[in-house]
């Protein structure tokens, strides 16, 4: 484990990002195929799998999987497609399902034992989903607003006095068209990438103090460790759930934003 | 002296860490006194609403300056 | 929409739309005036526009966000 190579000194040192997050490929030779690869490409397979259970036979009184995704299909409609896209809600059901179930197994897998990575650490899964999300919302737009129209109700919002136009036109511009998309990116990265680090640094607190250098000064430093793990662990699953959430809601927002322009 | 501990990296960041709590607490401050008061007088939610937006903005504000401190003060 | 026809959860909805465009507003305000300024000081070899720039970008997306929502 390359996590463990500090424990060649003699000192603690803290986990680095470039130890935890830049992994080498799992098959030599091959050096696209890194853990984060393999485990993106489990959760598309446990994400299509479980959904086929659930949904490739329903029944009229749900058993087993089926009960259990439809709560969260459910959760998806009641939370984030209704609030947002109101009677167009049940078209979009499709890809807010897909996309909640896809970020939160993303997620989830930074605490599922042996597996331990939450994919979207690594900026670029996250950004290809929020580039996609991007694409469909200027599709949309322009679709249903026309060119011209999508952008006059993007970069002139109305009732302002004529000049200022000038100065707040381009401000609207880059915050739709650039810095949204990459917000939208960038909030599950960051939170996944801190998340990570945090449970990280504490398990090797408790690790180095408890396990490799056991010493009586050090074991009340190593048993705050073990126990900022455990805390650690449960704030970051909620974490995970919320940010899971948060996505599939502004890409809702979004989607939204491009079908009705705003009032 | 030995040395006990030491911090690498760029200054800049712990400028931006530290710029950052007082909006953190603000915003924290501010949507949550919102919420209340929308509890307690639904009826003025319009209001409220407002404020709280406002409130926000230059709660935010204050954060993304802290933001671009460290390059407006990096070469003085 | 009218005043009549609104649904609660339309101002609910307005709310999260708002709260959350309120950010990117911000930053884009800051990086188009403040990277204009330092464009500036690049070009005139000065240090001066780009802190100028950067709290005109706040005044004007403030301005901007509570023209669009703080109503």
């Amino acid at each position: 484990m390359t996590a463990l190579t500090v424990l060649a000194d003699d000192q603690f040192g803290a986990p680095t990002p470039d130890e935890l997050f830049n992994l080498p490929p799992i098959i030599a030779g091959v050096d696209w195929f890194t853990k984060p690869v393999l485990l993106a490409l489990l959760s598309t397979i446990l994400v299509i799998g479980v959904c086929w259970a659930a949904f490739a036979s329903p029944k009229v009184v749900p058993r087993g999987v089926q009960n259990v995704v439809e709560y969260g299909y459910m959760f998806v409609r009641d939370q984030v497609a209704r609030p947002f896209l109101g009677k167009d809600a049940d078209r979009w059901m499709g890809l807010l399902v897909s996309v909640f179930f896809l970020v939160l197994i993303w997620n989830v897998m930074g605490v599922i034992p042996l597996a331990q990575f939450p994919v979207a650490s690594h900026i670029a899964f996250p950004a290809v989903l929020a580039l996609s999300i991007y694409a469909l919302k200027v599709y949309l737009g322009v679709k249903h607003q026309g060119a011209g129209g999508y952008f006059k109700n993007m970069m002139f919002p109305p009732g302002l006095p004529k000049p200022i136009y000038l100065l707040l036109a381009p401000i609207e511009f880059l915050s739709n068209m650039i810095i949204a998309p990459f917000t939208h990116a960038v909030r599950l990265f960051a939170n996944m990438f801190a998340g990570h680090m945090l449970i990280a640094f504490f398990s090797m607190v408790g690790f180095w103090f408890l396990f490799e250098k056991l010493t009586p000064l050090g074991a009340g430093v190593g048993v705050v460790g073990v126990i900022m793990t455990i805390i650690l662990t449960g704030f970051e699953m909620f974490i995970q759930f919320l940010q899971a959430f948060l996505f599939a809601m502004l890409a809702a927002m979004y989607i939204g934003g491009s079908l009705h322009p705003e009032h | 002296m030995s040395v006990l501990a030491e911090v690498s990296g760029n200054v800049t960041a712990i400028g931006y860490g530290l710029a950052a709590i007082g909006p953190g607490i603000g915003v924290g401050i501010i949507f949550g006194q919102g919420v209340q008061a929308i509890a307690r007088q639904p009826e003025a939610y319009g209001l409220i609403r407002q404020n709280m937006l406002l409130g926000f903005v230059l709660t935010e504000a204050l954060a993304l300056i802290g933001l671009v401190a460290p390059f407006i003060f990096a070469n003085i | 929409m009218s005043e009549q026809e609104r649904r609660p959860e339309d101002d609910g909805q307005d709310f999260a739309n708002a709260a959350w465009s309120i950010p990117s507003s911000l930053l884009a305000g800051m990086a188009i005036y403040g990277g204009g300024g330092w464009l500036l000081d690049r070009w005139l070899d000065t240090s001066a526009f780009f802190p100028i720039g950067v709290v005109l970008g706040v005044v004007l997306s403030v301005y901007l966000v509570y023209r669009k929502y703080g109503r």
